[in-house]
Formats: C-alpha cells, sequence, structure tokens
C-alpha cells in the first residue's frame, strides 16, 4: 500500500495562482525527501495531505484515505512539524506537549507519559520543565519534533527540520529523523531545500518545481555508479595524467581530480601502478556516483 | 541464586491505547480555557487580575447579605446586582478573552492545533463555553452567596428559602444572558489581533463607545427612540432582554413594547459574532 | 582588481564582543564567511560596508579606511540578509532607482547591464512582488552592482533559495570573481559555502578560526589523525599489513568497510598503493572522510 498517492492533482488560487499543476506521485512508506521552491508548491501540498485544503482537480490519498473526505481520520495519523515558529513562550514543553496530545485525542495519563517519551527520544532532558521562551532553536526544533511525535502517528511531515541549526544541530536532527525512519518504523516526508540533507537521509525523492512534478524516485536510482573512476592525488597530478594517458586510459582534468574511464577490471590495479611507480600520495580512488544535484543542473534560464 | 541481567528496552513503543473522539478533545480545550482564564497553570502575574474581579464581586455580594440580613433592606436585587457589576465584568472579559484567543494567534501556534483532528469550530466552540462559564462565575457566584444569605436570616422558614430560590434561578438565567453576550463580542473582537493589549482596548472601546450613544438616544424627545435607545449599547440590550423576560425585578430600563425586539437583537448580536469568528478561523485554519 | 583589508579589527556592543581581533585580506575571487549564527559574520560585512566603525583595529579598501568614507560606497556593493523591497516597482525601476541613488552618469544603461549581469532581462519588466525568492536575490544583487563596484559583500544570499536557484546565484557569483571582482559572501550552511568557493574565512564566537582553503586547512591540522574509508578486494589481510605502518594509528572494520586513521598524512598516503599492490589486494575505494568542510568545521569549533 502506498503511503501518499496523488493523480493530477492541480490546485490554483483566485484561478491566477498556480500552486500545484498536473501532480502525480505515488510514495512509498519510508524516508521520504521533498524538495522543491520556497513558499507555493511544497507548503500547499502538505495543507491538501492535512486536508486543510481542497485541491482544484485531481485526487490524493493518504493511508488510502481521502483528506478531503476524513481529514480527522487522516489527521490522527499525521504528525505536522511547521518550518515556523509556533511555540508559546509561556509554558514548559513537558505541558505544551502534553495538552497536543490530549488535542489528538489522547486520555490524560497517556498524554503525560506520552509526551514524557516523545522528549526523551528528541534528546530534551530536565530543561522540558522550563520555559519555551527560553530555549535555544535547536531546544525548540526539538519540541517541534516532538509534538509530532506524542500521538504516535504512522506518518511525519517536516517542513525544513533543520531550519537555523548550526551544523552540529542539524547533523544531530538528521540523525534523529533517520533513526524515526528506520528504528521507530514511522514514515517520515521532509522538507528541504539542501540536497546534501536528503541524499543522506532519504530513500526516495519528490522533487516539484513552478507546481509541477520534476522527478520521484528511490535515491539509490539517482545515485548510481557511473563508469567513471575519480584519481586524486597530492601533488603530481599532471604527471599521472600524463602517464595514464600513455597507458591508454581516457582520461579527463576536473580541478584536482583525474577522471578516468573504467573499461576493465584491472584499471584499478593498474592506476593504483602507476600511482606507487611516481611515488605520488594518493589522496582518493573513488567510482563516481550521480548526484541529486545534477537533476536540478539541466535547465538554464532566467524564470528560477 | 542470582536473577539474570537485562538491558530494558526503553525504545520507541507505538501506542495502541484508546483515542478519544471529538468530545474528550473538547473536554480539554474547555478546562485548559477556564483554568486560563483564572491564571491557573500560568505566572502569578496572570492570576491577580481575575481574582481581583471576583474578588470584588463577593466582596459586594457579602456585604449586600450583611446589610439585608442586618437591616432587611435589599439594596440591591439579584438582577440589578449583574447590572451594578456591569464594568468589572467589561474589565474582566478585556483581559480574558485576548488570553483565551490572541495569545494563539501571536504565538502561530494554530498550525499544531489544526493539523490535529480539530474543527476551527470545535476549537472556537470550547473556548466561547469557557468564557462564558468564566464570566457566569464571577457573577453567579455572588448571587449564590447573596442567596445563602438570605437563605440562613430568612424569617419565613423554608417558604422564604423557596422564595428567594425562585428570584435566584431566574438571577442566573439573566447572568447567562450577560455571560453570553460579552463573551460573543469580546471573543470576536480579541479574535482581530494577536496583541493582547490591543485586544484589550478594543474590547473596552466597544462598550465605552456605546455608552455616550445611548446616553444621546435617551436624550431625544421621542418616546420610542428612548425605548429602543438600549439597543445600541451592550450593556442596556441585556438590560433590555433582561427587562422583557423577567418584568419587575427591576432593571429599571424602559422599553415599553419593545423587548422582542432587544431579544431578537441580543440572538443576532451573539450569532452573528460566533459566525463571524467561525470564518475567520475557518480561513486561518488552513494553516 | 580590490583588496579589502581587516587589521586587527575588534567590535562590541557593551559587554557583548561580536568581532574579536580579527585580521584578514580578501582579494579577487570568491571568498566565503562561515561561521554560526550570531558569531559576527553580519558585523564584519557591515564594518567593510563602512556601515559600523570597529571599535578597535581597521578596516581599509585599497589601503582607505571604510568608515565615514562616502568614496568608498562607489567601489563596494552590499547585499543585505534582509531587505525590503518595495513590490510595486518593477525589476528595471528597483536597479534604475540604485543607479539613480549612486549618481551615475547613466543610470539607464547601467541598470540594463547590471540586469543583464544577473540574467534578468526577460523579467526585468514584471513587478517585484511577482518574482520569485531566487528572482528577488538576483534583482538586489544587480542593485547592488549597478554602479559597477569592485567589491560585491552579500549577507546569507543563499538564504531559503531552492537548489536550482542557489547553483544559478552560485555560477553568477563564480563569473563575477572569475572577472576580478573580489566577493565576499556569508553563510552559517556549510553545503552551500562548499560548493561555492573552497576559499573560506571561519569565524566562531567573534574570532577568526582559519583562512583559506578548506582542504589545505585540514591538512594543517597535524594533531587530528586523517580518516579515510577503504574499500579493497581483501580488507582484513590489508588491515593487518597497515597497521604495521607508523603513519597508521588505527584501523577498524566494519560492514561497510575499512576506517583508517593515519596520523602522518604524508606517509600513509605514499604507502598505501605499495602495500596494496605488494600484498596483491586491489584497491577498490579510498575515501578521505573526514576533509568536507562540515568536518574541517567542527574541528576548528573545538579549538
Amino acid at each position: 500500500m502506498s503511503l501518499i498517492a496523488t493523480e493530477a492533482l492541480t490546485k490554483t488560487y483566485g484561478g491566477r495562482v498556480t500552486a500545484l499543476s498536473d501532480l502525480t506521485v505515488d510514495v512509498e512508506p519510508g524516508v521520504i525527501g521533498l524538495v522543491g521552491a520556497n513558499g507555493a508548491g511544497k507548503s500547499t501540498f502538505i495543507k491538501i495531505l492535512l486536508g486543510l485544503l481542497a485541491p482544484t482537480s485531481g485526487s490524493v490519498r493518504v493511508f488510502d484515505l481521502d483528506p478531503t473526505v476524513v481529514p480527522d481520520k487522516v489527521r490522527t495519523r499525521v504528525g505536522y512539524m511547521p518550518e515556523h515558529d509556533c511555540l508559546p513562550p509561556d509554558v514548559s514543553a513537558a505541558e505544551f506537549v502534553t495538552h497536543l496530545g490530549r488535542i489528538s485525542g489522547l486520555p490524560r495519563t497517556a498524554a503525560r507519559e506520552r509526551a514524557s517519551e516523545a522528549l526523551r527520544h528528541v534528546g530534551l532532558y530536565e530543561e522540558r520543565y522550563r520555559q519555551i521562551g527560553g530555549y535555544s532553536t535547536g531546544m525548540k526544533q526539538r519540541v517541534k519534533l516532538a509534538q509530532a511525535l506524542v500521538h504516535d502517528p504512522d506518518l511525519l511531515l517536516l517542513d525544513e527540520p533543520t531550519n537555523g541549526l548550526d551544523p552540529a544541530g542539524r547533523d544531530a536532527m538528521l540523525a534523529l529523523i533517520h533513526r524515526i525512519g528506520t528504528e521507530f518504523g514511522i514514515s517520515v516526508v521532509v522538507c528541504s531545500h539542501l540536497l546534501g540533507e536528503v541524499e543522506r537521509i532519504c530513500d526516495s525523492l519528490v522533487a516539484i518545481e513552478g507546481g509541477r512534478l520534476l522527478r520521484a524516485d528511490r535515491i539509490s536510482a539517482m545515485t548510481t555508479a557511473s563508469d567513471i573512476l575519480a584519481v586524486e592525488v597530492s601533488e603530481g597530478t599532471d604527471e599521472l595524467s600524463a602517464e595514464l594517458t600513455k597507458q591508454d586510459f581516457t582520461v579527463t582534468r576536473d580541478g584536482r581530480l583525474l577522471l578516468v574511464e573504467l573499461s576493465e577490471e584491472d584499471a584499478y590495479d593498474r592506476i593504483l601502478r602507476a600511482v606507487a611507480d611516481l611515488d605520488l600520495p594518493l589522496h582518493r580512488l573513488d567510482q563516481r556516483r550521480h548526484r541529486v544535484a545534477e537533476l536540478f543542473a539541466t535547465r538554464e534560464k532566467a524564470d528560477v | 541464586m542470582s536473577e539474570a541481567s537485562v538491558i530494558h528496552d526503553i525504545g520507541y513503543q507505538r501506542y495502541d491505547g484508546p483515542r478519544l473522539g471529538r468530545g474528550a478533545v473538547l473536554g480539554a480545550i474547555y478546562i485548559h480555557g477556564l483554568r486560563a482564564a483564572f491564571g491557573f497553570g500560568r505566572s502569578a502575574k496572570s492570576k491577580i487580575f481575575p481574582w481581583l474581579v471576583s474578588g470584588i464581586t463577593i466582596l459586594v455580594a457579602v456585604i449586600l447579605a450583611a446589610v439585608r440580613a442586618q437591616t432587611g433592606i435589599v439594596a440591591l436585587n439579584y438582577v440589578q446586582f449583574d447590572d451594578a457589576m456591569s464594568w468589572l465584568v467589561i474589565l474582566f472579559v478585556a483581559i480574558v478573552a485576548p488570553e483565551l484567543v490572541s495569545r494563539d494567534l501571536r504565538s502561530g501556534v494554530l498550525p499544531l492545533y489544526f493539523s490535529r483532528p480539530l474543527r476551527a469550530a470545535d476549537y472556537l466552540g470550547a473556548k466561547f463555553v469557557a468564557l462564558v462559564t468564566a464570566v457566569w462565575l464571577v457573577l453567579g457566584v455572588p448571587q449564590f452567596v447573596m442567596f445563602l444569605g438570605a437563605a440562613f436570616t430568612t424569617k419565613t422558614g423554608m417558604s422564604g428559602v423557596w422564595n428567594e430560590l425562585g428570584d435566584l434561578l431566574p438571577a442566573w438565567g439573566y447572568t447567562l444572558i450577560w455571560a453570553v453576550v460579552f463573551a460573543s463580542l469580546s471573543l470576536l473582537i480579541a479574535s482581530l489581533t494577536g496583541k493582547r493589549a490591543f485586544a484589550a482596548g478594543g474590547i473596552v472601546a466597544l462598550f465605552l463607545m456605546s455608552t455616550p450613544i445611548f446616553g444621546v438616544l435617551q436624550l431625544l424627545p421621542s418616546r420610542t427612540a428612548q425605548e429602543l435607545a438600549g439597543l445600541a449599547s451592550p450593556m442596556m440590550l441585556i438590560g433590555g432582554v433582561g427587562n422583557w423576560l423577567f418584568p419587575g425585578h427591576g432593571t429599571g430600563m424602559p422599553i415599553g413594547r419593545f423587548g422582542p425586539v432587544y431579544a431578537i437583537e441580543a440572538a443576532t448580536v451573539i450569532a452573528a459574532c460566533l459566525l463571524l469568528l467561525l470564518a475567520r478561523y475557518r480561513k486561518v485554519a488552513s494553516l | 582588481m580590490s583588496t579589502v583589508d581587516l587589521n586587527n579589527v575588534s567590535r562590541w556592543y557593551g559587554n557583548v564582543v561580536a568581532v574579536n581581533d580579527v585580521s584578514m585580506t580578501l582579494g579577487p575571487g570568491v571568498t566565503g564567511l562561515l561561521g554560526p549564527n550570531g558569531a559576527g559574520k553580519t558585523t564584519v560585512l557591515h564594518m567593510m560596508a563602512g556601515f559600523l566603525s570597529p571599535s578597535k583595529g581597521k578596516v581599509l579598501l585599497d589601503g582607505a579606511a571604510t568608515w565615514r568614507n562616502p568614496a568608498v560606497y562607489s567601489r563596494l556593493g552590499l547585499v543585505n540578509e534582509r531587505e525590503a523591497v518595495h513590490g510595486f516597482l518593477t525589476g528595471y525601476e528597483f536597479v534604475h532607482l540604485s543607479a539613480k541613488m549612486h549618481k551615475l552618469p547613466d543610470p539607464a544603461a547601467a541598470a540594463r547591464r547590471a540586469l543583464e549581469r544577473v540574467e534578468m532581462t526577460d523579467a526585468q519588466d514584471r513587478r517585484l512582488e511577482t518574482y520569485s525568492k531566487g528572482m528577488r536575490q538576483r534583482i538586489r544583487v544587480a542593485a547592488a552592482m549597478v554602479h559597477d563596484p569592485q567589491v560585491l559583500l552579500l549577507d546569507e544570499p543563499f538564504n531559503g533559495m531552492d537548489p536550482r536557484q542557489r547553483m544559478h546565484m552560485m555560477s553568477l557569483l563564480h563569473a563575477l570573481g572569475d572577472r576580478g571582482h573580489t566577493i565576499l559572501f556569508s553563510s552559517h550552511i556549510l553545503e552551500e559555502v562548499e560548493q561555492v568557493s573552497g576559499t573560506v574565512q571561519v569565524i566562531v564566537a567573534g574570532r577568526l578560526a582559519a583562512s583559506g582553503d578548506y582542504r589545505e586547512i585540514r591538512r594543517l591540522m597535524t594533531n587530528r589523525p586523517h580518516v579515510f574509508a577503504v574499500q579493497s578486494s581483501d580488507d582484513r589481510r590489508l588491515a593487518v599489513a597497515l597497521i604495521g605502518e607508523e603513519s597508521v594509528s588505527g584501523v577498524e572494520i566494519d560492514a561497510a568497510g575499512m576506517t583508517v586513521r593515519a596520523s602522518d598524512y604524508g606517509s600513509f598516503t605514499r604507502a598505501l598503493p605499495r602495500i596494496a599492490l605488494k600484498e596483491g589486494i586491489r584497491l577498490r575505494k579510498l575515501l578521505p572522510s573526514d576533509e568536507s568542510l562540515e568536518s574541517v568545521f567542527s574541528y576548528l569549533l573545538e579549538a
């Protein structure tokens, strides 16, 4: 059963602004990256998934339920982490998450217990009893994540979860999301404009551009190995290039890297021997993989 | 013999317990709102005002009861008590309505609410009922205190107590009308802004500005105008409805035959406020 | 060709030291000013642009102080992080306005040139409020460049842009840098900096932690063993041979392959091919795992 399935989903506001146009995707459970322009496309998509907006045309199903018909059922199983500030400054995290747990329909004791557990899983310990107003950005992001988890959803919608975090905080958040997607068994949709992050933790990707689907695929399909070997030596790049060309390798230079076409398996050994014979320091030897960023490099012009 | 050592599994647990329906969710918001109205679960500062107002109204009630016990004079009856406390009630809703509604708007927390199985109507309904309850308590409890005072000092035994009850219950109904009208108006104004100070100011302004209009109309030579003057001011509107529903209990407002007009206007005001609130939140609720 | 110099510059606000004894020299090309939020990047940019005076030290553009020096504005362009733009103006009008404010002799021509450089000629007659974020950013760059300054300063220019918009902006900055302009942009997102410029100035809590090419910076950190990910036809045998080498301080094997820690970068990188060949092992992958900007940055933060 697919997680999210849309068919020719279209949303226009007031007949002029087209936020989504003819979007057809079929998303499998797992960790999914949702990449695209800030503003119209992604946020509209999330609102439609939550049943807060009705599509202009086309259909959408979440867990095989139609959010325009049974929004409450869908929202019970979905946790949402908004991008923007949404926390009251004068309550503690423990109290706030408990309250939201009850709004999700949990009985009082269960709400308290699950709130406590959710805060523990996101890494908030004694600070949870202090008022949210005094929290750092990283802590606030964690509170937002905890409230999305408190009612045990089957799907998390995270909108720019690493926004405003420094590299260490970003690392911690990404690791947490990865854990949630793999260990906890909850599917996660991560909206991000940072492709490196998406490549790192997501299994599949949906790229929306100008409201239209650019590509929807598994990350592994977009990062297949190519037949090119990247070789980098910290000195003597020219000599190595000459030597390899002499040995009938096709060599292209890319900054510090030499890109060598891989035709047979023994190429590895021959290249290694060339490096050793020239007594060069080998810094990198790696079969090049395609990158998600290539998806965006093709088009050129202005309307970006 | 020792027990085997074990590392306990405290990983993420799924939840298989009950998930309560709309009723429980509404109840949670209602209780949360009622508590917030009186400052429970918040800082000491937020308790000052509501409790000050409640303290004053109860104090007045105690004084009235004492005076009546001593001298048998009913300085203010139950219904007149409400009218006398009107400004306190205005101040109360001016502070409490923004607490209930403007705070949520300001902190941007509504997406977290509405991404849950919660309709705009549910959210508003619960907050509305919470505010109505709070206002009713601020007036109703003192009225009960007055009743107790009268009941314990009555000279006619059980029939005296029954008499008092017969006066109290309609007055509680009158208090309910107060609560409903004031709650709808103040919630609507508070929902227009996230800044609590502005909301409070707006609510007070509404009542302040309508009083002179009423005053002017009252001075007009036409008797009809005088009788209809009450429609211009919320407090007088309620007074008019009270006079129509409970004639003789002395709200003292001359309304002639226009009782039903007052009632209709009151109902319209309440309905209009609630519908406008709903429309506003439906829009806000789409995140 | 212009040079921006900071000589022992500090800037404080009461007890808050925003910038602490920073010295750097910026030349032609693109440099990334990198640091966590609140590290002092915006303060440095504003001092370079002449909006703030240093509390101590000198900020110089081609030898002249930037503070209280209006002449400096003709050689500098600054694109701030947050700027309100009047939505009702068209792209062309906005850039033209900037040209007029710089008192250029032919503002119309200058505006058109600037718009061409940022590739916004097609959209120049549309109102700003209809622009996407990336387009708006490019217009602001055009407005900041309309007087053809030698130096361009940008504060968090990629904020919130999607990948394609970022790539456009990056190639624009590179093109300008290649043409001899001195470009400094700030960011707290490593991924962005990594792709735009190899040259970084890392600023942490007001202090300049490192300058230069981040890979070379990594190699300067000799007290930290370099970490490599290795895959070969026989990891375990290779591991045994490697641990015998003095330049190797640690070897770890797991499902994904082998991780090698090398205390002596130079010796190890020369020894590895020899050893693999001697043992008859095919080396399939050698990947430095901590030379990324992220690792370099985290090491610098701990310094």
